[in-house]
């Protein structure tokens, strides 16, 4: 073969691989963003279940609602691994900002459905809205994320709501104009006081929760898996 | 995509590059099996072994010069000693008046390429050889490269395929690897007519090759290096025996390893410098078009994905830390949980994948050339160490050249 002819090929085979590694990466990214919508479709029928049930029973049934608490698992589960695919394909595209909408309504119907349980049955859950930007505009918002995820870790029926402030989300909108949340990144809601503004430390975070003292903690689990991965 | 990342994707596809180059040039002209027959002339050859303060290897070197299956009034070997200090020298001495083969010379201390320039201007054979007095020679080896001279008259020079000589520890046994690598591209350059080295251990000569462009050079340490620029600047063919089969000791030690490599990646940069004018040059083949640039830009690119890589480990570490002391969130294990979904599939992993999924095809490609066998514990060493190790040399090598020090050679 003359040698030019050889220098083209090795480019066109160097070239169809690279192609072929975009293709993949590109298709699998796709089954992920699918894999997460599919699991929000899910929580959202489970949504729309329990809130017709509630409907249905009134306050009649509180002790099943209370024994049951709503999807906070899945609605982390689905946090983490949105979180990741936005990391992962980008925050700017469509696909995730789509996801991230329908991720957010689906918080925010929780949130309400929440609430109305809580007026309902007396139950007092344990919650935080958590004001975000991932613009660039907001140096402590990584930090904040780590304190509630950690806290979340901690207190498992800590209820923590994230929100992307920027996110053109109409309802997402209405309860930053309800809740009177300024720009001023990151913010927090906690229960239904006035909003908190600025980063806070996980000693600070937990004072400003006194009622974190009465929710059950995972230490006792933790240590044991701490022990066990040794 | 930041910009850091995007230099990785430029290294990956360069590499990925050149190995689709070479494993195409290895499909097209699969390197011939070894063969018993004989060479119709045995030609006259001195075998020049310069050494100073080898008395560990210099006996068994000789021992295997001597036991080269070559008909004994044919072979010359010419001990050069380059005012050892050691025993090295009463050795050779010994040696010289137990066998009749054996010349003995003594000259001050000037450096291995004063001593191979003696040893040519001393002898008289039509192919002059050289060997490392701390390499050993497979007892066919000479019959194997007097026959590949035979085969075509206008070779002028030939290397033979290098293997390591019992490697034993981790880094032995990555050197190991190495080797049979480079026993592959060798094989391959010299498909493509653009061997860049004509190594100590075993390169032999024609003697018309010294009386054309002169003998060795000091050449940075590296006149091994030189001459096969010099080759190529004159038009004069260089190929690869890969049946002959050389065996070398390797360092046994970082620091030794360091030492050594750091005068062979600071010699290409400086020899490259010399003969910049080849670079990119047509008129000197895949020589000047492939195997200079692609040298070079592997060594940029071996600098540079360590740096990366690096700053983003330091950078994360730095950031790790400093949220967790800003947070006073406590040091905590969280249990180990396997989920498909947040396995790394990026293209950056996927290509990493496929550069060193070709290079695991090219070093086996190499074993299967030399004949040799590697074990699975010479591939985790290799994949263990190299990748921390060279860039090491190749940043002191770098920093050498900037500062045009000139590296030992021991």
């Amino acid at each position: 073969m003359k040698d030019w002819r050889k220098y083209v090929l090795a480019f066109l085979i160097t070239g169809a691989i690279f192609g072929t590694a975009f293709y993949i990466t590109s298709r699998l990214d796709a089954g992920r963003i699918a894999e997460i919508r599919a699991t929000q479709e899910a929580i959202s029928v489970d949504l729309l279940s329990s809130e017709t049930q509630f409907e249905l029973l009134g306050n009649l049934d509180c002790s099943t609602i209370a024994e049951h608490p709503i999807l906070t698992d899945e609605l982390n589960s689905l946090a983490a691994q949105l979180a990741f695919t936005e990391n992962r394909v980008g925050s700017d595209s469509s696909e995730v900002i789509l996801l991230k909408k329908q991720y957010s309504l689906l918080e925010i119907k929780d949130y309400l459905l929440m609430q109305q349980i809580s007026t309902k049955c007396g139950i007092k859950p344990v919650s935080i809205l958590y004001f975000y930007s991932n613009k660039g505009d907001c140096a402590d918002c990584s930090r904040a994320g780590d304190v509630l995820t950690y806290l979340r870790q901690t207190y498992p029926d800590l209820r923590v709501y994230s929100f992307d402030y920027n996110l053109d989300l109409s309802a997402l909108q209405t309860l930053i104009a309800l809740r009177k949340i300024k720009p001023e990144l990151p913010a927090f809601v906690i229960g239904n006081i006035t909003p908190i503004y600025g980063f806070k430390t996980l000693d600070e975070m937990q004072a400003l929760i006194p009622e974190l003292k009465d929710l059950a903690t995972s230490t006792s689990q933790t240590s044991k898996a701490a022990t066990t991965t040794q | 995509m930041d910009i850091g990342a995007l230099g990785v994707y430029v290294c990956l596809f360069a590499a990925l590059y050149f190995e689709v180059f070479l494993l195409i040039s290895f499909f097209e002209n699969r390197p011939a099996k070894k063969t018993s027959s004989l060479p119709k002339h045995f030609p006259t050859v001195s075998i020049i072994v310069p050494f100073f303060n080898e008395e560990k290897t210099i006996a068994r070197t000789v021992q295997s010069l001597l036991a080269l299956d070559y008909p004994k009034d044919k072979l010359e070997i010419m001990m050069i000693d380059d005012g050892s200090t050691d025993s090295a020298g009463a050795i050779a001495q010994k040696l010289a008046s137990e066998h009749s083969q054996i010349t003995y010379l003594y000259k001050q201390n000037g450096g291995k390429y004063t001593a191979l320039n003696l040893g040519i201007q001393a002898s008289t054979a039509e192919l002059v050889g050289c060997l490392d007095a701390d390499s050993f020679t497979s007892t066919d080896a000479l019959i194997e490269v007097v026959k590949r001279f035979e085969e075509d008259p206008t070779v002028m020079a030939i290397m033979p395929a290098m293997k390591v000589y019992r490697p034993r520890t981790m880094l032995e046994r990555m050197q190991a690897v190495e080797y049979a690598f480079g026993v592959f591209y060798k094989k391959m350059f010299d498909n493509l007519s653009a061997l860049n080295v004509l190594p100590g251990p075993f390169s032999l000569y024609k003697r018309e090759v010294f009386t054309k462009i002169g003998l060795f050079h000091h050449a940075h340490n590296t006149e091994d290096m030189e001459i096969a620029f010099r080759m190529h600047k004159h038009g004069l063919k260089i190929v690869n025996a890969h049946n002959a089969t050389v065996y070398t000791t390797v360092p046994t030690t970082v620091r030794a390893l360091l030492k050594q490599r750091t005068r062979w990646s600071q010699g290409f940069l400086e020899n490259l410098r010399d003969y910049k004018y080849m670079l990119l040059n047509p008129r000197y083949g895949n020589f000047g078009l492939l195997v200079l640039p692609f040298g070079l830009f592997a060594f940029f690119s071996g600098l540079y994905s360590a740096f990366y890589m690096s700053y983003i480990i330091v950078s994360t570490v730095i950031t790790r830390t400093s949220d967790m002391y800003a947070t006073q969130i406590p040091l905590h294990i969280t249990a180990p949980h396997f989920d498909l979904f947040y396995v790394d599939t990026s293209m950056m992993m996927f290509t990493t994948l496929i550069v060193l999924g070709f290079t695991v095809v090219a070093i086996v490609l190499g074993n299967r050339i030399a004949e040799d066998k590697l074990n699975p514990f010479s591939f985790i060493s290799y994949f263990a160490l190299f990748g921390f190790i060279a860039p090491l040399w190749l940043a002191q090598a770098a920093w050498g050249a900037v500062r045009s020090q000139p590296a030992p050679w021991r």
